[in-house]
């Protein structure tokens, strides 16, 4: 009788997932069905399964039994344009809820070439370690010297101390001391938000070095290969311009006029020295340059040089505009270079950039207030924000609350300070104000990792001409879902969210790329189900976890007038309808439960 | 009857087109029409042709009046006073 290891795999899958125990450096290849594979695809949906397959909903996020897995998908390895990504999940140490987040480039081409679609990291080294994987096979090595390293250092010695054709991931000092939001580090991108750096750095695991040889057969290579050309080719065209040319940098001047740009702590939405920091100035003033993730044809990676002239990859900054936001307006800075050491610090000391500036200008605010007592925390005090974030990732001084992130601070702090720590489950909330964009505050409350952009992009609603984006109703409610779905299949798939201008009608795209892949007979229809299928089991994690409706809303200061856009007011009334209409929709009881928890078989 | 006029402003890959961050639009109407604005704008800005198909925006631009209100179809009556907002569709981040 076969067994399922025996069974050939699905076409671009290896179906199985290695797991490794660090803390004695036992591993074992774990099948997983390929029913499972179908309904859940890659990426976010199969590893919300994974973690759930290991009870890591229970755990606590920094124990030993916590369960960590780096997650690939099965377009990973295609000639497929921005398909080099990857997934990494764990419950995050910053909220104790679902965490996923994503990455890009050859460290996911080459963990898949190690023969699994996933690699889960359980237990504790007793020692500092890196994690080797070896053509399948997993063994731990000894940190050494490069524990205590910056990301960037301590990738460029490992590439020193390994082949060349190995992949590194890494966390930084902050991810050492297990700051609660602390990153993954692979080639300068960041697995950013939640912490997964934190729950690396507690199994005493410096870096994943990985490499293989073990290539997927893909069901229709020749067809494959003719619709990646086909869509590369799109990539060139209007739907990525803004990516490609500008990056995601330009919105800040087009936000602050809209008033959706975040200052001071949410305090305004539009600041007085935007132009100062866009980059269309940026660039005006000093060297400029772009690059790729392996297997993209965007290039969305706008580097720009600190004022000591470099600009190279190793030496500029990449600047998005979620971490020109973070560490400009929201804490008050309009000194560019301040903005860009800033931006680079978090990278090398590996801390997200949302989460660091956030938790920083809410602490300004609070010393604005005299409810805190560390006077040199002023807003638009640029010493102070590097002073601050070097503290963070050393978890030294004041330091060391800050690296909790701003609900626990808010928590230590008191005198009613949690109204304006501006989080949602524990997570920083990004740079789209949510009273002047009221259909994103809806995707913030009812996010499954908290205040998040990335798994929600409702704000494509607020501008667009599909409703009122200073005035939720109801009416918003399919759209948002509409926009959490599509995330939900691009995340698992996985493919990059900035190609999502180019399809025509993308769950009949998203199909036929699995299916050319695969060798399924996937329709948009099954798409759109395995979709709301993510969704449920992601709430599965959450419920496992502790979760409760309290925590689907926003912080009170959200629901008070915005002092430079009385307009934009939210009702705690409207938003709490829009997150009952949302309960509906997805199937779910009034109270945000899931109707049978035990349908998944987990 | 007076001159009466409305200003464009542009954001993001649109003002890299036009070349200018912002211009005015002059009507003799109480009001004018956004497909008469657009294809003004398309007739002075050549390279706005990369956002601007004869007199609507193409699927990748968007249109906002005062950052109010997106608006999309030719027929939509613009106020004289007003700004039109001419941006990229995509505000990820």
């Amino acid at each position: 009788m076969n067994t399922a290891a025996d069974q050939k795999p699905v076409p671009g899958y290896h179906g199985k997932y290695l797991r490794v125990d660090v803390s004695d450096g036992s591993q074992q290849q774990v099948p997983i069905p390929p029913q499972i594979l179908r309904k859940y695809i890659g990426g976010v949906g199969l590893g919300t399964w994974l973690l759930l397959r290991e009870d890591g909903a229970h755990q606590l996020p920094l124990a030993p039994s916590s369960v960590l897995a780096f997650i690939f998908s099965p377009l990973v390895g295609s000639s497929l344009t921005t398909s080099a990504k990857f997934a990494v999940v764990s419950k995050s140490p910053l909220t104790e809820r679902l965490n996923d987040s994503l990455a890009s480039s050859a460290f996911a081409i080459a963990g898949k070439r190690a023969g699994c679609d996933a690699i889960a990291i359980v237990g504790k080294a007793a020692l500092p370690s890196i994690l080797v994987i070896d053509g399948g096979q997993a063994r731990l090595d000894p940190a050494g010297e490069v524990w205590g390293m910056t990301c960037g250092d301590a990738e460029a010695a490992l590439r020193e101390r390994y082949d060349i054709d190995f992949q590194i991931a890494v966390i930084g000092p902050a991810g050492e001391r297990q700051v609660c939001y602390a990153t993954i580090s692979h080639d300068g991108r960041h697995a950013g938000r939640g912490g997964s750096g934190a729950v690396l750095g507690a199994k005493n695991i410096k870096a994943v070095v990985v490499r293989g040889s073990k290539s997927c057969e893909w069901a229709k290579p020749a067809e494959l290969v003719s619709f990646a050309k086909e869509l590369s080719k799109r990539s060139f065209g209007p739907a990525t311009a803004k990516y490609r040319e500008l990056g995601t940098a330009t919105n800040l001047l087009l936000f602050n006029r809209l008033n959706t740009l975040p200052t001071r702590n949410f305090q305004q939405s539009s600041f007085e020295g935007a132009q100062r920091l866009a980059p269309e100035t940026l660039s005006v003033a000093r060297e400029h340059t772009r690059a790729y993730c392996a297997a993209c044809t965007i290039g969305c990676e706008h580097i720009y040089s600190l004022n000591d002239g470099a600009s190279d990859k190793r030496q500029g900054v990449r600047l998005e505009y979620e971490n020109l936001f973070a560490l400009g307006p929201l804490c008050g800075i309009d000194d560019p270079d301040i903005v860009l050491r800033a931006s680079k610090l978090c990278d090398e000391l590996g801390l997200d950039t949302i989460s660091a500036g956030g938790t920083i200008a809410f602490a300004m605010e609070c010393v604005e207030r005299g409810v805190l007592d560390q006077p040199a925390l002023r807003f638009g005090d640029g010493d102070a924000l590097l002073n601050a974030i070097e503290s963070i990732a050393s978890r030294e001084g004041f330091g060391d609350l800050l690296a909790e992130g701003s609900r626990r601070l808010a928590e230590h702090i008191g005198h009613d300070t949690i109204n304006f720590a501006a989080q949602v489950k524990g997570l920083e909330i990004p740079g789209y104000e949510p009273r002047a964009m009221q259909t994103m505050a809806l995707g913030f409350a009812t996010g499954s990792r908290g205040a998040d952009h990335n798994r929600s992009s409702a704000y494509e609603v607020d501008f667009s001409d599909q409703g009122d984006r200073r005035a939720l109703t109801t009416d918003a409610v399919p759209l948002a879902i509409e926009t959490e779905d599509n995330a939900a299949i691009m995340d698992s798939l996985i493919i990059c969210k900035f190609l999502r201008g180019v399809f025509g009608d993308f769950y009949i795209e998203a199909a036929e790329m699995l299916n050319l892949v695969t060798g399924w007979n996937t329709t948009s229809e099954e798409l759109h189900e395995v979709a709301s299928r993510i969704a449920d089991i992601k709430k599965l994690f959450n419920l496992r976890a502790g979760w409760t409706a309290a925590e689907d809303t926003l912080p009170q200061r959200f629901f008070e007038s915005l002092s430079d856009d009385p307009a934009a007011s939210l009702s705690r009334e409207h938003l709490g309808a829009a997150t009952q209409a949302y309960y509906a929709a997805r199937g779910w009881t009034s109270k945000g439960r899931l109707r049978n928890e035990d349908s998944f078989g987990l | 009857m007076a001159t009466m006029s409305i200003r464009v402003e542009f954001y993001g890959i649109p003002r890299s087109h036009a070349g200018v961050e912002f211009t005015t639009i002059e009507f003799e109407q109480d009001g004018i029409l956004l497909g008469d604005v657009l294809s003004n704008l398309s007739q002075r800005f050549p390279n706005l042709a990369e956002c601007i198909e004869a007199d609507r925006l193409k699927p990748e631009y968007r249109a906002s009046v005062d950052g109010d209100r997106f608006v999309s179809g030719r027929d939509e009556m613009l106020s004289a006073g007003s700004s039109l907002l001419i941006m990229s569709a995509d505000a990820g981040g």
